[in-house]
């Protein structure tokens, strides 16, 4: 079919005259209405990675702008969650903590819920934030919600810092599952993007995400084990229980570093594929979406 | 054989003047999800019920902003864009550089695409020109590297050395324009879109930067240029597009799309 047809075909034109030809080794680029499913582009993703880097550098430099204490926040949010609870849920309710000291016990899961926290938090109202862009310039929009969950990784770092430290107050040498904390870091990451993806993309049409979300973190703070170790969920509860990606995590995380609580199982199969699926179907959801940001936001 | 740089088929959009409330959308939405299971029967019901889905609903109105423009540019070539306020023109680059989806039709663009739809994109008040400049650089398609190499003209250019490590907010919004167009005046692309950008300059810098895009366009960029000044479309476009109510009026010759659009008065 020559490129007259085709061309008459995708227009309602019958024929379409001369037709100028382009120049073979050029970048095409296609314009069309957006119908069904996207597809997610990752390699025009990867152009953009200089957009990425520079994106994450900005946040960093802003985050903490104009602030009196500056990158402590990153300490003090954890640390003082940790001695709320190391004196309601330690001391006074005596929740078990597997024999491990509770403070350690709750700022171990305190590091990564945190992070949890702040980049779904960011993500989910990233979009809305950079609109001026949005309606202005094009770029890989997955680049927005990604910046924001790379950019908490720095105040992550920090915490970590503290909870090595608290590992040498409280003398406790890591076992060699500390080698697989890496990958719980990299599924708590994946869980908050995968999440942040579909709230992200919902926030610009729906501002309803805005008030939902501190709401969402309350709840979901309970249905973690971060103030009390999963032991404490009745058996038959189990499988429902770990849906939640969180509870792989901070089980994971307790013992990569803490080597007390019991070895990822099939807790951790379920939390596995609850976070690729949310992932995915976020990526997929977000690009879907993405064509009518510039007009919607 | 001419060289294509954009053709445009039919390229509509039309955008939702008066908007339905979220909360009406999602009732309807809600509405039409429960109906979906009953609409198969319908064939035995006999009385069909409605499927709102995929098709406008009533309560919406709608503009076309932009209706069945085609067009053809070479590469090489300086086409202007004029129009009265409405007509669409920015909309039809917004479309050109994916910033937005056409509704209807179809266009192909041959080569890297460089956009400078407004002043300042990307840039944040709280940074300081140097961080602005590799931010704005990184927004508009360039790479770190790219903007490394060309870091000391495009200072050079924007005439705002001395206040490199101020934030941006303490500018001036004149230096802020020259900030902002020295980058994206440092773009490679193959083809460019400029709408408007030179609205808020001095004379003496505006004149500098026609001059440095009459450079870019010595180099054998293509361009479309979007502006309302008939002064800057003569002396820069060989070719020009008269858009009215989101269609095509004229297209052709620079000068005589011009006294068409002087003599009926659009403005």
């Amino acid at each position: 079919m020559n490129i007259q047809n085709k061309i008459a075909n995708w227009t309602k034109l019958d024929s379409v005259g001369d037709l100028l030809v382009p120049a073979v080794d050029r970048l095409v680029t296609i314009i069309q209405p957006p119908k069904g499913w996207v597809p997610l582009e990752l390699r025009g993703l990867w152009e953009y990675r200089d957009l990425l880097y520079l994106f994450v550098w900005r946040d960093l430099k802003l985050r903490y702008k104009q602030t009196m204490v500056g990158a402590s926040w990153a300490i003090i949010q954890p640390f003082i969650a940790m001695v709320v609870l190391s004196i309601f849920f330690g001391k006074l309710i005596k929740v078990p903590s597997e024999g491990i000291p509770y403070p350690i016990f709750a700022y171990t899961a305190l590091v990564p819920w945190m992070y949890f926290v702040n980049a779904l938090t960011q993500s989910s109202n990233s979009v809305v934030g950079n609109y001026t862009l949005i309606t202005r310039v094009y770029f890989p929009r997955l680049v927005i919600p990604i910046t924001t969950v790379v950019t908490g990784l720095l105040d992550f770092a920090i915490a970590f810092a503290i909870l090595i430290g608290m590992m040498l107050f409280y003398g406790i040498v890591p076992t060699a599952a500390i080698w697989t904390l890496p990958f719980f870091i990299m599924l708590t990451i994946a869980t908050a993007l995968g999440l942040g993806l579909w709230l992200a993309a919902l926030n610009v049409e729906y501002r309803d995400v805005r008030f939902i979300l501190p709401f969402l973190t309350q709840i979901w703070f309970f249905i973690t084990p971060v103030a009390y170790p999963s032991s404490l969920v009745p058996e038959p509860w189990r499988a429902i229980y770990s849906l939640n990606p969180m509870v792989g995590v901070i089980e994971g995380f307790r013992w990569a570093l803490l080597g007390k609580a019991q070895p990822p199982s099939v807790v951790l199969v379920i939390s596995v594929i609850a976070v690729i699926g949310l992932l995915i179907g976020g990526l997929y959801f977000f690009r879907y979406k993405e064509g009518t940001f510039a007009d919607v936001i | 054989m001419s060289d294509l740089a954009i053709r445009a088929l039919n390229l509509s959009k039309r955008f939702c003047i008066e908007k339905r409330t979220p909360r009406y959308a999602t009732r309807e939405f809600l509405e039409d999800a429960m109906r979906a299971p009953f609409r198969r029967f319908s064939f035995f019901v006999r009385q069909a019920i409605p499927n709102k889905n995929g098709q406008q609903a009533k309560n919406d109105k709608f503009i076309w902003a932009l209706k069945d423009v085609s067009f053809e540019v070479k590469h090489g070539e300086v086409v202007g864009i004029i129009g009265p306020n409405g007509a669409g023109k920015s909309v039809l680059l917004k479309i050109l550089s994916r910033v937005t989806k056409p509704t209807e039709g179809y266009a192909e663009i041959h080569g890297k695409v460089g956009s400078m739809l407004e002043v300042g994109t990307g840039f944040h008040p709280e940074l300081t020109g140097k961080e602005n400049i590799y931010l704005s650089g990184a927004v508009l398609g360039m790479k770190k590297a790219e903007i490394n190499r060309k870091f000391d003209e495009i200072v050079a250019f924007s005439e705002v050395e001395q206040f490199l490590d101020t934030p941006v907010k303490h500018y001036s919004s004149g230096m802020q324009g020259r900030l902002a167009f020295a980058v994206a005046a440092h773009l490679e692309p193959d083809i460019l879109f400029i709408d408007e950008v030179l609205a808020v300059e001095d004379a003496a810098f505006q004149e500098k930067c026609l001059g440095k895009i009459k450079e870019v366009l010595r180099e054998g960029r293509t361009v479309l240029l979007v502006s309302h000044n008939m002064n800057t479309i003569e002396s820069l476009c060989d070719q020009a597009i008269l858009l009215s109510k989101g269609k095509i009026v004229f297209n052709g010759d620079t000068h005589e799309v011009v006294s068409q659009y002087l003599a009926k008065n659009y403005q």
